[in-house]
């Protein structure tokens, strides 16, 4: 299935990335041969995106905008398998971590992954990183317009951008072309929302100054409304002004958000703006032609007729109760009659979230060919979308994810967990994620169960750093390490649906690993008992407030 | 029951540079994937000494440090934080294995 539906490397991008990939060979061959020293070499490897972890290096990959190809995701099972043990982490950035990468093999995966139009590049350091984008783009109902346009213009501008490499901090941005965000926009460095004024010209809200970590900030929004040719002018701005005011003296208040905060948004908006004034009319004001040329290649698939309503798929839905679960949770409207976009839940039973096999993704490629164009996107809650699935194949396409463990009906449920590869894999955590994460799992695995209790998001962080999106939780797990001991921090109320994007609340004293299970047990009790016509979990904490959850959580631990 | 628990037991770890694997130093001076056979400092002078034996052989590895330990009646020895112990003795659950097709 050839890649016609998502842009591919022309040949300045092959050989920027292959250039790179014999660079980076020969700095791994110096520092074997004890060249360089580790202080010299760490930069440099970092810059291609392999980590030190605990047990061994890690290699993370962008997908950019979480978009693959299956012919991509193969070549992803064959790295895992030929450089690693044969498995991957999925992670919320939208990337592919490989944790047993050894260095002397790293070159050789980075040139393989060259051969499929990919890198690693940015996927570390205090540069722009990795852009990511709404995993159901391209394809869903509501989408104003595919954001991957943009997502790649913002690539090619940001990829080894020499002012930009050296930033205060590494830089993260996410764009959305759908009013119901599915990117968490508000959260990210910058947050792009492509919307139609009343005039009908398609822009973008500009939110600036979101994200998690240390200190979790809701993005502000600097730009109501701009121009999409306006784009890079307007980012180059915001970077430039963050490049010269945003704190080099102390890492932990280095991002853009500590600088919003610090000089409020209105003299964040006059700083940009005046930069934007002098630079607009320059060489960033893209032509049309250069945004019509990339659009082309995001045309969406010819996807031929298929009927709306299929028996086979009615009747199923009456026989068997799994597959009709399945409709209801992974199973999302798409822009086409007669289609849909599926969920493949990497989220089974008791597994580790994110994690797939060598087998499993080769299997999904598989299907993807075989149903939905060929195409794969990586969402930021760790699953893998397919995203042009007939309605007919439904039945097909739920079998078959069903024999890789990747059908279970659980997608926005409450064993759907986020977690970060935590103190298992992870130098900067403090405690462990994927084992709670595995015990709630165990605790929640019975779909009717799951179903009963509806949408209900837990997100778990091994560390400050939050890569597990623990402040936007409904329920958000945070684990600390005290005098040596585990103790997981519990907070409620978290979001990033649009419009109410949130922060949590902590809900009191942190709790031990062995009481976690409890403790969420509790809170589902909790809301279970209080819940009004059609509330959600978030919707009841909202009207009820913490102190009843409290009350019991704490009761029971 | 442990016999010292103030962190006066080190041994001297570091990654592997080829490969990232955890090693720790033995007594012959060699860089072991075996945490057993690592040599013990048994006060805080030993453990300095132990630490500039790990760096003057520290090319084929990254950035020696000391792993504070306890032992057992019998001997055994065990790193005291759960960091260094999940680094001792790996990951604490099942990872998925290349070929699996359902996590079990």
């Amino acid at each position: 299935m050839p890649d016609t539906h998502f842009y591919r490397y022309d040949d300045y991008d092959r050989t920027l990335v292959g250039e790179r990939v014999e660079q980076f060979r020969d700095q791994v061959r110096r520092r074997i041969a004890g060249e360089l020293t580790e202080e010299q070499f760490k930069p440099l490897r970092l810059t291609n995106g392999l980590y030190l972890q605990l047990h061994a290096y890690m290699l993370r990959i962008a997908i950019p905008y979480g978009t693959l190809s299956s012919r991509q995701l193969r070549k992803l099972a064959d790295i895992a398998r030929k450089y690693d043990r044969g498995y991957g982490h999925f992670t919320t950035r939208q990337n592919l971590q490989l944790n047993w990468i050894k260095l002397e093999d790293a070159p050789d995966a980075l040139a393989a992954l060259a051969e499929v139009d990919m890198h690693a590049m940015q996927t570390s350091g205090n540069c722009i990183r990795n852009v990511t984008a709404d995993h159901y783009a391209g394809a869903a109902i509501d989408e104003i317009e595919d954001p991957r346009i943009w997502c790649e213009i913002v690539r090619q501008w940001s990829t080894l951008h020499p002012e930009f490499s050296f930033l205060p901090r590494k830089f993260k941005i996410a764009i959305t072309g759908s009013p119901n965000d599915r990117a968490a926009v508000r959260v990210h460095d910058i947050g792009l929302r492509l919307w139609a004024n009343e005039a009908g010209d398609v822009g973008f809200e500009v939110i600036v100054g979101g994200g998690l970590g240390r200190t979790p900030m809701i993005g502000k929004t600097l730009r109501e409304f701009l121009p999409r040719d306006e784009l890079l002018a307007y980012l180059e701005a915001t970077l430039r002004v963050y490049n010269r005011y945003g704190r080099r003296d102390n890492l932990y208040k280095a991002r853009i958000k500590i600088l919003v905060h610090e000089i409020g948004a209105e003299k964040m908006r006059e700083e940009v703006e005046a930069e934007y004034a002098a630079i607009k009319d320059g060489a960033l004001k893209l032509p049309v032609e250069t945004i019509e040329a990339i659009a082309r290649q995001f045309a969406p698939p010819a996807l031929p007729h298929r009927a709306a309503v299929v028996a086979e798929v009615e009747g199923l839905k009456l026989e068997d109760r799994d597959f009709a679960l399945w409709l209801k949770s992974n199973v999302a409207p798409h822009r086409m009659a007669g289609y849909r976009i599926v969920t493949a839940s990497l989220k089974p039973a008791g597994a580790p979230p994110g994690d797939a096999s060598a087998v499993q993704m080769e299997g999904v490629a598989d299907i993807a060919d075989a149903y939905s164009q060929g195409e794969i996107r990586v969402s930021h809650e760790q699953n893998l979308v397919l995203p042009h699935v007939a309605v007919e194949d439904l039945p097909a396409v739920w079998r078959a994810l069903g024999r890789l463990g990747f059908a279970e009906a659980n997608v926005g449920k409450i064993t759907d967990i986020i977690a970060c590869p935590g103190l298992d894999y992870c130098a900067l955590a403090n405690a462990r994620s994927i084992p709670v994460a595995q015990r709630i799992s165990n605790h929640f695995a019975g779909l009717a169960r799951q179903h009963d209790i509806g949408d209900l998001k837990i997100k778990i962080s091994g560390c400050i750093n939050a890569c597990g999106h623990h402040h936007v939780g409904h329920i958000g797990i945070l684990g600390v390490d005290k005098n040596g001991v585990e103790l997981y921090q519990l907070s409620l109320g978290g979001d990033v649906d649009f419009g109410k994007t949130a922060i949590g609340a902590i809900l009191g004293p942190a709790v031990t690993a062995d009481k976690v299970v409890e403790a969420v047990d509790a809170m589902v009790h909790t809301y279970l008992d209080n819940r009004g016509d059609g509330e959600r979990f978030v919707d009841t904490y909202r009207r009820i407030g913490a102190q009843p959850f409290k009350e019991r959580v704490y009761a029971a631990v | 029951m442990a016999k010292n628990l103030s962190g006066d037991l080190s041994v001297a770890s570091a990654n592997r540079l080829v490969d990232g694997v955890v090693v720790f130093l033995d007594d012959a001076g060699q860089w072991t994937t075996r945490f057993e056979r690592a040599a013990v400092a048994r006060d805080k002078r030993g453990g300095e000494i132990l630490l500039e034996r790990a760096r003057a052989e520290a090319f084929g590895v990254i950035d020696p440090f000391l792993v504070a330990v306890s032992e057992d009646d019998d001997g055994r020895i065990e790193p005291i934080s759960l960091r260094e112990k999940i680094r001792a003795s790996g990951l604490t659950f099942d990872a998925i294995a290349a070929e699996a097709v359902r996590y079990a």
